[in-house]
C-alpha cells in the first residue's frame, strides 16, 4: 500500500519541520511498517524535456538515427533507435547521470556520456519503460520511445517538472495492516499523521446527490449474512475517455494504472477510502435490478479479465434475473464490463462478508485489490462517503453526465457499536508507568474517539472504522494510548517477581549434557536436518512408506514422508560429504513421527485426544576408509561409553536388518534401546566407486531418559595393590572373545579386569587358528596378593581355556 | 690488592663472555676458582696481613670468590640447557597435533547462550511437540480458522489434520495449561514453515519462545528483558526499539528491532539503510490466550517473544546463505 504525502495534503497541512523521511519514521514507530520512501523527482533526476530538431540516419547502423535534440538553452546530438521518432516531438531525455533502465529490464544504472557505433551521443531518448513511467504512459510498443504531451511542456525543462511528478511516497508493508481495514485508504493514513503529529484533519466531505430520478434502480440481498450493505446509483449520458493528468498522477503515485475516466474514478475511491466500487454498463442489468445471492457450486463465471471460472459453493455474486454479472467484492464481469461505447452506469458501492470474500477468493486462488480489502472487514459506513464522492467526479469529468436514479441503501450492518470501558489504571499498569489523564484524553481525540472519563475510567465509543474487528477490548485501547504516545517513551524495567523454586528438565539436561559430549570429546559433528526423510533412502533401508506420516502440501516429492528414523537423511549427508571428505563422525538428536503409535502430547483442550508419537531419536554415523572392523568396534565403544555413562544396563542382541551387517539390537529391560551396525557396502559408495565403511548407530532418546541415571556412588580406593598379567593362548579363529570373557571372568572374583590387547592370525600360527592375547588384572579387598595364588589362578584359566576352547598357551 | 681481585673478576668476564664449551667452562673453572687459582693465592695471603686487616681482606676476597661462582653456576645452567635443546630430536615449531574434534551446530551453540541468559534471569527451559494439531498452532492463539493472520505462516498441513507447527508458540497455552501461572519459560526448537528455499528464506528454521506470566507485567518489563539478554548474547549493550506490530495472540503486539550490528545505527546495505534490524516480534499476552491457558487475566498479565533463532546465528556468524545451516556440509560446520 502507497501512501501520497502530495494526496493526504487534500485533508491536513503537514508538518513543516518534518521530512518525508520523518514522517515515514513516525508511521513506522506508531502504526505500520514502512518498506521504503520513494521520492518522484529523485528518480528523475538529470531527465529533461528535449525537442526532436532533426533526424539523421546514423551512418553506421540501419536502426539507429542521430537527433539533434532541443534542451532549450542548447541542442544535443543523441543516437537513438526509436521507431516512433518523428521530427518535432517532445521526448523525455536522459541527461549523463540520470538511472535508468536499458529496454526497462534489469536494475536501475547511471547513464553515461558515450559512443554509439562512432557516433558521440550526450544521452538518451528514453522509453517509459526505462525511466519507470510505464504506469502513467502505458500504451507503448516495444521499441518506442515515450512521446510527451501537452500545452505547458517546454523543452529544457525538467521531467518531473514538466509531468508534476513531485510527490513523496510511503511504500507501506501490507502484512502491518491486515488488522487495520481503515489504512487501506489515503485517508485513513492521514488520519494516524494528524493523530501522531497533533495535526487538524479536515472531515471528509461528500456533496448531496441530486437525481434526475428516471430511472428505478431496484435490488434484492437474498443473502444477508454475508452482504452487510448494497447501495448502487444509476448515472446517465457519461462519455469514456482518458482521466486527466492530475487523476491520472494521482493513481500512478499509488501504484494503479489508469485506465480509463469511469474505472479511474472506483480505483481512486479504493485508494482514497479504501472502500472498492463497481461499475456496470446499466444496459446490460436485465431490468435495472439487482439480486445478490450465492453461487450453485459448479457455476461458470466469466470474470472481466477474460476467464472463466467454476465457482466454489458458497461464493457471493451479483446478478441480475438472467446471469452472474460479477463476483462479489472480487473481480466484475465480462458480460457487463464498463466499454469505450457505454453511456449509462449503474455504480455499486457495498460491503461484504469478510470470511466469504476470503474463502471464495483463496478458493479461486483469485487475489485482487478489492477483494484484498474486503477480507480486512470493511466500515459498512464507507459505502456511502465513497459512492457519493465518487458520483461527484464523475459528473466533474464528464459535464454531460447527470444522476439518473436515487441512492439504493440496502443496510444489514451487523456490526453494533462497541463501547469500551477502560480504567486508567489498566492503561498505567500494562506500559509499567504513569500516562498523564490530560496526554491519554488527547491522543484518544486525535483518534477521533468519543469518550467520557469518569471515576478514573474511560468509557469509549469506538468509532465506526476501528468496529468491524480491530478493537474489541480494554487491552486494544491500551495499544493504541501507548503507541501513539510512543513505545520509546516507556521506561525499560526488569521485573519484579518472587524466586521459585529450581526444576530440572532430566529429558532436556540429558539432551544437552549428550550433545556436548558426543561433539567435544568423541569427534562426532553435529547435524541439523529437515524433518522430510530422503525416500531413496526410505527404499534402500526399506522401511515401509506407510508407516511414515505423509505431508499433504508437500513442496516437492522428494519432501513427502516425515522421518521415522533419523538415519535416511544422515546416509544421505554422509554420502554428500564424501566429496570433500574421507573420515567422519555426524550425528543428530531430533524428533522422528510415527504415524502408528499415540504419542504423550495431547491434541486439544480436553486433553483426552493425543498427537502421533514423535519421540526423539539420537543417532550417528561413522565413516572410515580403513575397515569395517574398526568403525563397527569404534561405534560399540561409544556406545558401551554412553551407556556406561547414564548407568543404563543392557543386553545385545544379533539383528537381521535388510541394509546392514554385524547388526545388533541393544535392549534394555524388554525394551528396544537402538541398534547398531554396519551398512551395507553396496548402499554407499563414493562417486568414484571406491569403497566406504559405515558403521551406524540410533538410539531411543526417550527410552534412555526414561531409564537412565545421572547419579554415582564413589568406590573406596582399593586398600591392597593390584597385580597384573599377561597371558596369549591359540584357539580356534571361530572362537569368540565375549565367550572366552565369560569363562575366564567365571573363574576367581580375584580377577578385577581383562582386556585383550592383542589378536592375530598368519606367520607363525597354524592355519584356522588365531593367537588372542589379554591383561589380567588381580586384586583381592582383604589382603595383599602372593605370586602363588596368582600362579594358581593362572594356571585355572588356562586349563578351563584348554579343556572349553582346546586353547594351547603361546 | 682490591685491586687485583677486581683484575681477576673483569679478566674472567673477558675469557668468559663467547664460551659454550663445556669442557672449556670447566677448565676457566679450576683456573679462576682451583686451588692453584690467583684467587686461591689471595686466600692463603690474607693470612699473613696484620690482624686489623684480615678480616675486611678475607671478606673481600669471598665475596669476589662468591661473585665468579655464580657466573660460572649460570653460565654452566645456559650451557646445559643449550646442549639439551641441541640434543631434541623434533622440530618444536611445528604446528601442534590435535585430538579429532567434533563441533555443535552453530544453531545449538547461539541456542545454548540464549538458554544461558534466560536461565540467569529465572526462566525454565522446555520442550514440545512438532507435529501439532490445529488447535495448538492456532485456535488457542486468539487465530481461529479464516483469521487472515493464517495466510502469513504458509503452513504444512498433514495428514489426520494435524500440521507441523509454523512456531514455537504452539507451546504458549499448553505451559499455560501444565504449570498455571506464575511462569517464566523459554521453548527453543524447530518450526517449518511451507515455502520455497533460497539465500534467505527455509522451510525448516529455529526459533525460540518466551513467555513470562506474572501480576503485573508490563510494556517496559519486556523492554527490559529483551535488552539484558541481548546485551549477554551479543556481549555489548544493545539499543532495541518496539514499534507497532500485529499478532493475533499479543495485544499491544510489536517488532522488536535491534540497533544494526554492523553499521550501529549509521546505515548500511544489512539494515537496508534503516540502521535497525528486525529481531522479533514480542508483545503483552492477549486475555483470549491467557484464558485458553486457563489464567484469569484479570489477576495475570504477561509478555510472550519469538526470537527468530536461525536470524540471530546468521547475524552473529554473518551467515548470508541460510541453506548452509541444514546443508550438513562439513565444510561449513567445522568452522564452528
Amino acid at each position: 500500500m502507497y501512501l501520497s504525502l502530495n494526496w493526504v495534503k487534500d485533508w491536513l497541512k503537514l508538518p513543516k519541520d518534518a521530512s518525508p523521511k520523518d514522517l515515514a519514521l513516525a508511521l513506522t514507530m506508531s502504526t505500520v511498517e514502512v518498506e521504503e520512501l520513494i521520492d518522484q523527482s529523485a528518480a528523475l533526476e538529470n531527465i529533461i524535456v528535449g525537442k526532436v530538431e532533426e533526424i539523421a540516419k546514423h551512418p553506421n547502423a540501419d536502426k539507429l538515427q542521430v537527433c539533434q535534440v532541443n534542451i532549450g538553452l542548447s541542442t544535443e546530438q543523441i543516437v537513438c533507435g526509436g521507431t516512433n521518432l518523428s521530427k518535432g516531438i517532445l521526448v523525455a531525455l536522459a541527461l549523463p547521470g540520470a538511472k535508468v533502465k536499458w529496454h526497462g529490464q534489469g536494475d536501475y544504472v547511471q547513464l553515461d556520456r558515450t559512443k554509439i557505433r562512432g557516433i558521440e551521443s550526450q544521452g538518451m531518448i528514453a522509453a517509459a519503460d526505462e525511466i519507470g513511467l510505464e504506469t502513467l504512459f502505458p500504451s507503448f510498443e516495444s521499441g518506442e520511445i515515450l512521446i510527451l504531451s501537452g500545452t505547458k511542456i517546454k523543452p529544457g525543462q525538467s521531467l518531473a517538472e514538466a509531468l508534476e511528478l513531485n510527490d513523496q511516497i510511503i511504500d507501506i508493508d501490507n502484512k502491518s495492516i491486515n488488522h487495520r481495514p481503515d489504512l487501506w485508504g489515503q485517508y485513513g493514513l492521514a488520519r494516524e499523521l494528524a493523530a501522531i503529529y497533533k495535526l487538524k484533519l479536515a472531515p471528509y466531505k461528500t456533496p448531496e446527490i441530486k437525481s434526475k430520478n428516471e430511472l428505478k434502480l431496484k435490488a434484492v440481498v437474498e443473502d444477508k449474512e454475508n452482504c452487510f450493505r448494497y447501495q448502487a446509483l444509476a448515472i446517465k449520458n457519461i462519455s469514456v475517455a482518458e482521466s486527466p493528468w492530475w487523476l491520472k498522477n494521482r493513481l500512478a503515485a499509488v501504484g494503479i494504472r489508469p485506465i480509463n475516466n469511469i474505472v479511474d474514478v472506483s480505483n481512486y475511491l479504493m485508494y482514497e477510502l479504501g472502500q472498492p466500487l463497481h461499475a456496470f454498463d446499466a444496459k446490460e442489468i436485465s431490468g435495472h435490478k439487482i439480486i445478490v445471492k450465492q453461487a450453485q457450486k459448479g457455476d461458470k463465471f466469466v470474470s472481466l479479465d477474460g476467464q472463466s471460472r467454476k465457482l466454489p459453493a458458497g461464493a457471493l455474486m451479483i446478478a441480475d434475473k438472467d446471469k452472474y454479472v460479477a463476483l462479489a467484492g472480487i473481480i466484475g464481469g465480462q458480460n457487463s464490463e464498463i466499454s469505450d461505447q457505454t453511456k449509462d452506469i449503474i455504480l455499486e458501492s457495498a460491503n461484504f462478508r469478510a470470511v466469504n470474500i476470503r474463502r471464495t477468493s483463496s478458493a479461486l486462488g483469485l487475489r485482487t485489490e478489492s477483494s484484498s480489502r474486503f477480507e480486512k472487514s470493511l466500515d459498512p459506513l464507507l459505502t456511502q462517503l465513497a459512492i457519493k464522492r465518487a458520483a461527484e467526479l464523475i459528473l466533474s469529468l464528464c459535464p454531460e453526465a447527470y444522476v439518473a436514479s436515487d441512492l439504493l441503501d440496502i443496510d444489514n450492518n451487523p456490526f453494533k457499536a462497541i463501547s469500551i470501558e477502560v480504567e486508567e489504571d489498566l492503561i498505567n499498569r500494562r506500559c509499567g508507568q504513569i500516562i498523564q489523564t490530560a496526554e491519554i484524553k488527547s491522543i484518544l481525540k486525535r483518534l477521533e474517539f468519543d469518550f467520557r472519563y469518569q471515576h478514573k475510567t474511560f468509557y469509549i465509543q469506538v468509532p465506526s472504522w476501528r468496529a468491524t474487528k480491530d478493537l474489541s477490548i480494554a487491552e486494544d485501547i491500551v495499544e493504541e494510548i501507548a503507541r501513539i504516545y510512543g513505545y520509546n517513551n516507556i521506561d525499560p524495567k526488569l521485573p519484579l517477581v518472587s524466586l521459585e523454586k529450581p526444576m530440572v528438565d532430566i529429558a532436556l539436561y540429558t539432551e544437552r549434557e549428550l550433545v556436548k559430549w558426543l561433539a567435544l570429546s568423541q569427534g562426532y559433528h553435529q547435524l541439523m536436518t529437515y524433518p522430510f526423510s530422503d525416500q531413496s533412502w526410505i527404499k534402500k533401508m526399506e522401511l515401509d512408506l506407510s508407516d511414515h506420516v505423509k505431508v499433504k502440501n508437500a513442496l516437492s516429492p522428494e519432501q513427502t514422508y516425515l522421518n521415522l528414523s533419523l538415519l535416511p537423511n544422515l546416509f544421505k549427508k554422509a554420502q554428500e560429504n564424501l566429496r570433500w571428505f574421507d573420515n567422519f563422525k555426524i550425528f543428530e538428536l531430533e524428533r522422528v513421527f510415527d504415524k502408528k503409535n499415540k504419542g504423550v502430547f495431547h491434541s486439544d483442550a480436553s486433553r483426552k485426544k493425543f498427537l502421533p508419537r514423535q519421540d526423539k531419536r539420537l543417532s550417528g554415523l561413522e565413516l572410515s576408509q580403513k575397515n569395517q572392523e574398526e568403525v563397527f568396534l569404534s561405534v560399540k565403544g561409544l556406545l558401551e561409553a554412553l551407556l556406561e555413562k547414564l548407568n543404563i544396563e543392557y543386553e545385545l542382541a544379533e539383528q537381521k536388518l535388510p541394509y546392514g551387517r554385524f547388526a545388533y539390537q541393544i535392549n534394555t529391560q524388554e525394551l528396544a534401546l537402538g541398534q547398531f551396525g554396519i551398512l551395507d557396502e553396496n548402499l554407499l559408495v563414493k562417486e568414484n566407486k571406491a569403497k566406504v565403511n559405515v558403521a551406524f548407530w540410533d538410539l531411543d532418546f526417550a527410552l534412555l531418559v526414561k531409564y537412565l541415571s545421572w547419579s554415582k556412588k564413589h568406590k573406596a580406593l582399593p586398600k591392597f595393590p593390584a597385580v597384573y598379567r599377561d597371558m596369549a593362548v591359540i584357539v580356534s579363529s571361530q572362537t569368540a572373545w565375549r565367550d572366552l570373557e565369560k569363562e575366564i571372568k567365571k573363574i576367581n572374583p580375584l580377577i578385577r579386569q581383562l582386556e585383550p590387547f592383542d589378536v592375530f592370525a598368519g606367520q607363525g600360527i597354524e592355519p584356522g587358528k588365531k593367537s588372542v592375547a589379554f591383561h589380567l588384572e588381580f586384586r583381592s579387598d582383604e589382603r595383599t596378593l602372593l605370586a602363588e595364588d596368582i600362579d594358581k589362578i593362572m594356571a585355572e584359566i588356562l586349563a578351563i581355556l584348554v579343556k572349553k576352547f582346546e586353547a594351547k598357551l603361546r | 690488592m682490591e685491586e687485583d681481585l677486581k683484575k681477576i673478576k673483569d679478566k674472567l668476564v673477558q675469557e668468559i663472555k663467547d664460551v659454550s664449551d663445556s669442557q672449556f667452562l670447566a677448565q676457566l673453572k679450576t683456573k679462576y676458582l682451583g686451588r692453584k687459582s690467583e684467587l686461591a693465592r689471595f686466600l692463603k695471603e690474607v693470612k699473613n696481613l696484620a690482624e686489623e686487616e684480615r678480616p675486611r681482606a678475607g671478606q673481600l676476597v669471598n665475596e669476589v670468590k662468591k661473585e665468579l661462582g655464580d657466573i660460572f653456576a649460570s653460565l654452566e645452567k645456559a650451557v646445559k640447557e643449550k646442549k639439551a635443546a641441541a640434543e631434541t630430536d623434533f622440530d618444536p615449531t611445528m604446528p601442534g597435533r590435535r585430538n579429532a574434534v567434533g563441533h555443535l551446530h552453530p544453531s545449538t551453540i547461539v541456542q545454548y547462550e540464549v538458554e544461558e541468559a534466560f536461565k540467569q534471569m529465572g526462566f525454565m527451559v522446555y520442550d514440545g511437540p512438532q507435529l501439532e494439531s490445529d488447535y495448538y498452532n492456532f485456535t488457542a492463539l486468539n487465530t481461529p480458522a479464516d483469521h487472515p493472520a493464517r495466510d502469513s505462516q504458509d503452513t504444512f498441513w498433514l495428514e489426520g489434520g494435524w500440521l507441523l507447527r509454523s512456531q514455537t508458540s504452539n507451546l504458549q497455552v499448553r505451559m499455560l495449561e501444565k504449570y498455571g501461572a506464575p511462569f517464566r519459560g523459554i521453548f527453543p526448537g524447530r518450526v517449518f514453515r511451507n515455502e520455497a528455499t533460497d539465500a534467505s528464506h527455509e522451510h525448516t528454521f529455529y526459533q525460540l519462545e518466551g513467555l513470562m506470566v506474572d501480576k503485573d507485567i508490563n510494556i517496559g518489563n519486556l523492554i527490559a528483558t529483551m535488552q539484558a539478554f541481548l546485551s549477554l548474547v551479543f556481549s555489548k549493550d544493545v539499543a532495541v526499539r518496539l514499534r507497532p506490530g500485529f499478532f493475533p495472540f499479543v495485544e499491544p503486539g510489536f517488532e522488536m528491532d535491534i540497533k544494526c550490528l554492523i553499521c550501529d545505527g549509521a546505515g548500511c546495505s544489512v539494515c537496508k539503510q534503516s540502521g535497525w534490524l528486525e529481531l522479533m516480534p514480542c508483545g503483552l499476552v492477549h486475555p483470549e490466550v491467557l484464558k485458553a491457558g486457563g489464567i484469569d487475566p484479570a489477576n495475570y498479565s504477561g509478555f510472550a517473544f519469538g526470537l527468530g533463532l536461525t536470524r540471530l546465528v546468521m547475524m552473529k556468524y554473518r551467515i548470508n546463505d541460510i541453506r548452509l545451516l541444514s546443508s550438513g556440509d562439513l565444510r561449513f560446520l567445522k568452522q564452528f
